[in-house]
């Protein structure tokens, strides 16, 4: 493999934090890279965070700063609002083109569409999407964002009354096979655990129930949030939830069992938030087929070799960063985005 | 606040004229009143605060001897503090009343819950700030602790009334300096305790140790009734041996029973400037049969086991011990039950299980006395005025445990001492 590829340029697919800190690494190489975003914000999802575990950190000020490093450097081209319409592959490169009908070519190509939320309305018990105090966490990070415009307490969505007492239910579209994500999503302890920790340091006489089914926070730092959690009062039931239903006044009535009492519980909330699950990325079909690169059973894409070639798909010149791969962290996302970084420039100079 | 409430529905079965309930709803409630009861023990309670750590892994409920009693079986540490995190311990159950506080749970625990602590605390609220049901047998002995300074309502003076009557001299009227004993509630009123001490007064007079006891004006020791939640008793107690320890010039203070033991080393530890060290007088017999001060007959090929107290063995680690003494007594074979030394298994005498009132075939003692039959034993051992009460409560008038004999290690070798003067 010693041919040297004649057009040293990167596309990127996605502008979330694994595409910005992709196209960072390669700027700090000296290559310079194509965003491509559908989306008109470059920031992905991230910038939705209120506050990322462990260190409760601001999901939106990560983005800006990766996005402000983005615009210092002119080895970047963002294109928002644009997406890859075909691909087609010369000798040394491919040709690219884009929804804005330009034509790009370039070396390689980092395929990080990132990934969906679960739609919690598969999951009928719970009611998400027929009654309104069943949000989802995307919806709990954001009420949980601004929430100090509102006076330091959760309102609800049904009256705008204050939050005291809340669920949380963990696995909501997750190790299911019923649903066909038989797989752990691995974030969402951590994230629901975060939010609870949030919600009782705004509001120490709150009352956070928990229903889980394994506590999986298993980074550096996460076990330890945990048991902060607890410290503060947050409750941990561990029980599936079988159903939530809605009482006249809006409330909303937990129904699980406490599967260390060995005994069924029930409860009464004035909000319940669903810690959703993740999964594949909408567009990873339309991609896979656009590029020619293979997927997974679960709908992830497939990496050459996990051990040895993590960021490699079956395809050579198209790589793969962040949670395309299967979900991680964010931390995870930009380390993996860094190392993609180095592997692309190795390519390119044809190693 | 639970508008959707399920009623107990008859749909109209009946079966010979009663009618059958098809649905009934015993669910556990997570509700305003169990946030309010876990606020509440989080705001009282310090030690609670240890549960948080608990992650419900369940390797003390593998051990707990409360645990293996058919009786109890819904009694384990781990849905204990499961139960207090949720807000659903009921107070006014039995609940609180079930640990013995043998202390394995805490021994096995991988985030070293004091669990001992969590219990004492609990029990705490409920008896010195009313917020539950205390048994009636242990609330009469607080009460008699408090105003007689023993559980039983017994005078002061009969605490020691006996050992004169019996005509054991404490001193032997030399001019050396006695040692000074600790007698214990048990060994002060109860009557077969207070052999266990006439054998150990034997011992000491064989050794020629002088020894003077405080008994007129010692009172109780203050373990028991601190871990069943009585914290001011359990401290005026204290303060009151503190004070006849200081005026006695006690140096060296030995104790006949690993509760009081337990008592004075907390105790006294938080007093460094009361320098007293407190020693069981297991340890002080072990010297003198060591030393050779005490010499001992051939027992008849007599199969002994030793039954771990617990404040001995899991709280304070003495186990070898007492083996090493009943090793160096010839004609004496050592057999070890099936739990022994540090999973050894608790009587049900501590954390006020002596002042509890146990059916027959409920009893911790009795799964004891089996494994004592099971392993061979002629003779079960044990070092503390509870177990041996315990054990003997449970084999009394049982067929069963006809054949095995119960007592204390000092009886033992008070039995066999050879007096060199025949």
């Amino acid at each position: 493999m010693d041919k040297k590829t004649t057009n040293s340029k990167v596309m990127i697919v996605g502008g979330g934090i694994s595409g910005l800190m992709a196209a960072l690494s390669l700027d700090s190489l000296g290559i310079g890279s194509i965003i491509v975003e559908k989306s008109p914000n470059l920031g992905g999802k991230v910038k939705e965070y209120s506050q990322v575990f462990p260190d409760f950190r601001s999901g939106k000020n990560i983005t800006k700063e990766l996005i402000d490093r983005v615009k210092q450097t002119s080895r970047i081209l963002t294109l928002v609002s644009t997406t890859a319409t075909s691909m087609e592959q010369y000798d040394g490169g491919f040709s690219v083109a884009t929804s804005d009908s330009n034509r790009h070519d370039v070396g390689a190509i980092i395929v990080a569409c990132g990934f969906d939320v679960f739609d919690a309305r598969r999951q009928e018990e719970y009611g998400y999407g027929v009654y309104p105090n069943v949000i989802n966490s995307l919806e709990l990070e954001s009420l949980l964002g601004a929430h100090e415009t509102r006076g330091g307490k959760l309102l609800r969505p049904s009256d705008g009354k204050p939050v005291d007492r809340l669920a949380i239910i963990f696995c909501v579209g997750s190790r299911s096979k019923r649903l066909g994500n038989p797989y752990c999503s691995r974030i969402c302890c951590s994230y629901s655990t975060k939010q609870a920790i949030e919600i009782m340091e705004m509001n120490p006489d709150a009352s956070v129930t928990c229903f889980y089914m394994d506590i999986r926070t298993y980074d550096r730092g996460f076990e330890e949030m945990y048991q902060y959690a607890q410290e503060l009062g947050v409750k941990y039931i561990r029980g599936r939830v079988s159903e939530c239903s809605a009482l006249p006044n809006g409330d909303i009535q937990v129904r699980a069992e406490n599967t260390l009492l060995g005994r069924p519980v029930q409860g009464v909330f004035e909000l319940v938030s669903l810690s959703v699950g993740m999964m594949p990325c909408p567009d990873a079909e339309n991609i896979a087929r656009l590029l020619d690169i293979e997927r997974s059973k679960d709908g992830f894409f497939t990496r050459k070799d996990s051990y040895f070639y993590p960021h490699d798909t079956n395809r050579e010149g198209i790589f793969l960063a962040g949670t395309v791969t299967g979900l991680k962290p964010i931390k995870d996302c930009l380390t993996e985005a860094t190392a993609v970084g180095s592997r692309v420039a190795a390519y390119l100079n044809g190693k | 606040m639970n508008h959707n409430e399920v009623k107990n529905v008859d749909y109209g079965f009946r079966l010979s004229g009663k009618p059958i309930l098809l649905y009934q709803d015993r669910s556990l409630a997570a509700d305003e009143s169990t946030h309010h009861m876990e606020k509440a023990l989080r705001q009282m309670s310090m030690e609670y605060y240890t549960l948080e750590r608990c992650l419900q892994c369940g390797i003390c409920s593998s051990y707990c001897p409360v645990h293996l009693l058919k009786a109890n079986e819904s009694f384990s540490p781990r849905s204990f503090i499961q139960k207090t995190r949720l807000g659903l311990l009921d107070l006014s159950g039995d609940e609180l009343w079930m640990c013995t506080n043998c202390g394995h749970c805490q021994m096995v625990c991988p985030f070293e819950i004091p669990l001992l602590d969590v219990m004492a605390s609990l029990r705490h609220l409920i008896v010195e700030q009313g917020a539950g049901h205390v048994p009636v047998s242990i609330k009469s002995s607080i009460a008699s602790i408090a105003s007689f300074g023993n559980p039983w309502k017994e005078e002061p003076a009969n605490r020691v009334k006996w050992i004169q009557e019996s005509g054991i001299s404490q001193s032997l009227g030399t001019e050396e300096t006695p040692i000074y004993l600790f007698l214990g509630c048990f060994t002060g009123y109860d009557r077969r305790a207070r052999q266990t001490a006439e054998a150990a007064m034997h011992i000491l007079q064989t050794a020629r140790i002088p020894f003077k006891i405080m008994a007129e004006e010692e009172v109780c020791c203050g373990d028991t009734v601190r871990r069943v939640g009585d914290f001011s008793t359990s401290e005026k107690v204290r303060k009151i041996n503190r004070d006849i320890f200081l005026k006695n010039h006690v140096k060296q203070l030995y104790v006949f029973s690993p509760h009081c033991f337990n008592a004075f080393q907390d105790m006294f530890v938080k007093e460094p400037e009361c320098e007293i060290q407190v020693v069981p007088l297991l340890e002080l017999i072990f010297d003198l049969l060591h030393q050779g001060l005490i010499k001992l007959n051939t027992y008849q090929n007599t199969r002994v086991t030793f039954h771990d107290p617990c404040f001995f063995s899991k709280h304070r680690g003495i186990i070898d011990l007492p083996r090493q003494i009943l090793d160096s007594m010839t004609g004496i074979e050592r057999v070890e039950m099936e739990h022994y030394g540090k999973n050894s298994l608790c009587c049900g005498g501590g954390g006020g299980g002596i002042w509890r009132d146990i059916k027959k075939g409920e009893r911790l003692s009795e799964i004891r006395l089996d494994e004592a039959i099971n392993c061979g034993a002629d003779i079960l051992v044990t070092s503390c005025p509870y177990c041996l009460s315990m054990l003997e409560d449970a084999g009394k008038g049982d067929e069963k445990y006809r054949d095995i004999e119960i007592m204390d290690i000092f009886e033992l070798i008070g039995k066999g001492i050879r007096d060199e003067n025949n």
